[in-house]
């Protein structure tokens, strides 16, 4: 639904967007991570037709934004939290918008209710609490009653209620065989809501697909032993590489429990401990996002 | 053809919504109401001629500046503002055609600039008409009707410059001040120095072509010649306008 193929965008001597390329389906919560100047803004924009890309393409149901016969109907998109006239009601924002897409003008009453607002429907959104602009920009993405949902930070300001329900009407969205994409930096949040992810750091794709196959990809196998020598030279000889990360102790990346203890039995290597340590998706973040991460992990993500 | 009129009843409703149009036609509406009484107040003393006399008639309906300055302001706003409150992410997220969406506010505001002159021009002629009576006068200046036309030409176009400025600065307070500084220092003090002769083919000699009553002699510009040039001016503004919408990132 949502394809992003070497997407370049470059702000003077800054690359922001790197060549990047992945694709989004429906029916799933896909989390669009990344640390703060990652390019995930710029990249939400290129795809909705607000920045030009210098290169690449990105598009949706095929075809690039501003193309699409009626976005509105097809695309709910919400950039920021605070892109309301202060002066103006929340239900006479959802009508200006509404009558600009030639959308039923009994659409913005009703998706005023569907976020929690409709009570206050007739307030000035300049009084809104963040949390309240947050609804109310759902809302603005619920007008057209869209197939794909593509919503930056959506979670924040939202209280521990807030955040709660936001992630069951994302959760219900992709249930209805929605395409939902959602950029967000807060990863205990999004651990609880995405089904898969799409990670970059400078611009470029760091690593792509569900949480826990990439959790597992990355997970770890730690080997106490006294024979860490033949232990080494007997993976190394089936193609796992390990290394000494402490005396007596070695470790390895995405390999099959089973089978490194078979190998290790087979070659006599006594072992006093095994152990698997699978990352959650904060420890899988700052995996790929840091200098630190190293080329095994991307390895391992993209096989 | 369905999409610029579903935009333009939008920007319509942008308007109303905001108040900004309904404070701009009262203030509007209020000086010209002042104007006309103080004008028929002044009239007579110190060096200004009576109300009996053709100029005298004719300076109550000196109106057409404050339908421009309103509309300019209006303008501004209109579209200035959609980059202030950050609207314009929506508005361009909901209809990414963006020549369509500059094609809308314009006429949105054009609409209004015609609204808010004709009414402004109205009340300030009834009231006019009230002050002559009161001074056993019963008949309006000869040239009222190509002045209420001329005040509505001015107001309107005025109106489409303060889109075009607004959308250009993409900054209520940059477009403001840079109408205000070209009008008062470029043309009234530089230009109208440097080339006094030259003043009238200027945005606000022509404006003041349109507006303001000629008594007796010829006109400094045809009032056709003055819509023409006005007009022009306000269709190179918004094709500068129009390109930078068009090419530029919205951030």
């Amino acid at each position: 639904m949502i394809n992003i193929d070497h997407l370049t965008k470059r702000y003077g001597s800054v690359t922001a967007v790197d060549g990047l390329s992945f694709e989004v389906g429906p029916g799933r919560v896909t989390g669009f991570l990344g640390p703060n100047g990652a390019g995930k803004t710029t990249t939400l924009r290129m795809l909705l037709g607000l920045a030009a890309p210098d290169s690449g393409t990105a598009t949706i149901y095929g075809a690039r934004y501003r193309d699409l016969p009626n976005p509105a109907r097809t695309v709910g998109a919400a950039l920021e939290a605070d892109t309301f006239h202060p002066g103006r009601s929340a239900i006479g924002h959802l009508k200006i918008l509404a009558t600009a897409a030639g959308i039923d003008r009994r659409r913005p009453a009703q998706v005023l209710d569907m976020v929690g607002l409709a009570e206050a429907a007739h307030r000035r959104v300049g009084g809104f609490s963040l949390g309240m602009r947050q609804r109310l920009t759902l809302a603005t993405t619920l007008l057209g009653d869209p197939g794909v949902m593509i919503l930056d930070e959506p979670l924040n300001g939202l209280d521990p209620e807030g955040i709660r329900w936001m992630r069951d009407l994302l959760r219900q969205f992709a249930a209805e065989g929605r395409t939902v994409l959602v950029s967000s930096h807060l990863l205990a949040e999004a651990a609880q809501t995405v089904d898969d992810v799409v990670v970059i750091n400078h611009g470029k794709l760091a690593a792509q697909g569900p949480v826990a196959e990439l959790a597992a990809a990355t997970s770890t196998t730690r080997i106490r032993t006294p024979d860490t020598e033949l232990l080494t030279s007997v993976l190394a000889r089936q193609g796992i590489t390990a290394r000494l990360v402490a005396p007596g102790t070695v470790e390895i990346r995405g390999a099959d429990l089973d089978r490194v203890a078979r190998l290790a039995a087979a070659a006599g290597v006594i072992v006093l401990e095994l152990s698997r340590h699978t990352e959650n998706l904060e420890e899988l973040f700052f995996d790929l996002t840091t200098d630190r991460a190293d080329d095994r992990v991307l390895e391992a993500c993209s096989s | 053809m369905s999409t610029i009129v579903n935009l333009t009843r939008a920007e319509l409703r942008k308007l109303v919504l905001a108040r900004s149009f309904l404070i701009t036609l009262a203030v509007s509406v209020g000086l010209a109401v002042t104007v006309v009484i103080s004008s028929a107040l002044a009239a007579g003393h110190n060096g200004a001629p009576a109300l009996a006399t053709i100029a005298g008639a004719d300076s109550l309906l000196k109106l057409g500046v404050i339908a421009c300055v309103a509309m300019l302001v209006l303008g501004i706003l209109a579209a200035g503002g959609e980059y202030r409150h950050k609207t314009i992410i929506p508005a361009m997220l909901i209809t990414p055609r963006r020549g369509a969406l500059v094609a809308a506010k314009v006429i949105a505001v054009a609409i209004a600039g015609a609204v808010l002159s004709s009414v402004t021009f109205g009340v300030g002629l009834v009231t006019a008409f009230a002050e002559l009576s009161a001074h056993g006068i019963n008949h309006l200046p000869a040239d009222t009707v190509s002045m209420f036309a001329g005040s509505v030409i001015a107001g309107t176009l005025f109106g489409v410059i303060g889109v075009a400025l607004g959308y250009i600065t993409r900054s209520t307070v940059a477009a403001a001040v840079g109408a205000v500084a070209w009008v008062l220092f470029v043309e009234q003090t530089i230009l109208r120095t440097v080339a006094p002769h030259q003043v009238k083919w200027l945005i606000s000699g022509t404006a003041s072509a349109l507006t303001t009553p000629v008594t007796g002699g010829s006109p400094p510009l045809p009032a056709a010649t003055a819509t023409a040039v006005l007009s022009g001016y306000s269709l190179v503004l918004l094709a500068a306008a129009a390109r930078l919408v068009l090419r530029r990132d919205v951030a």
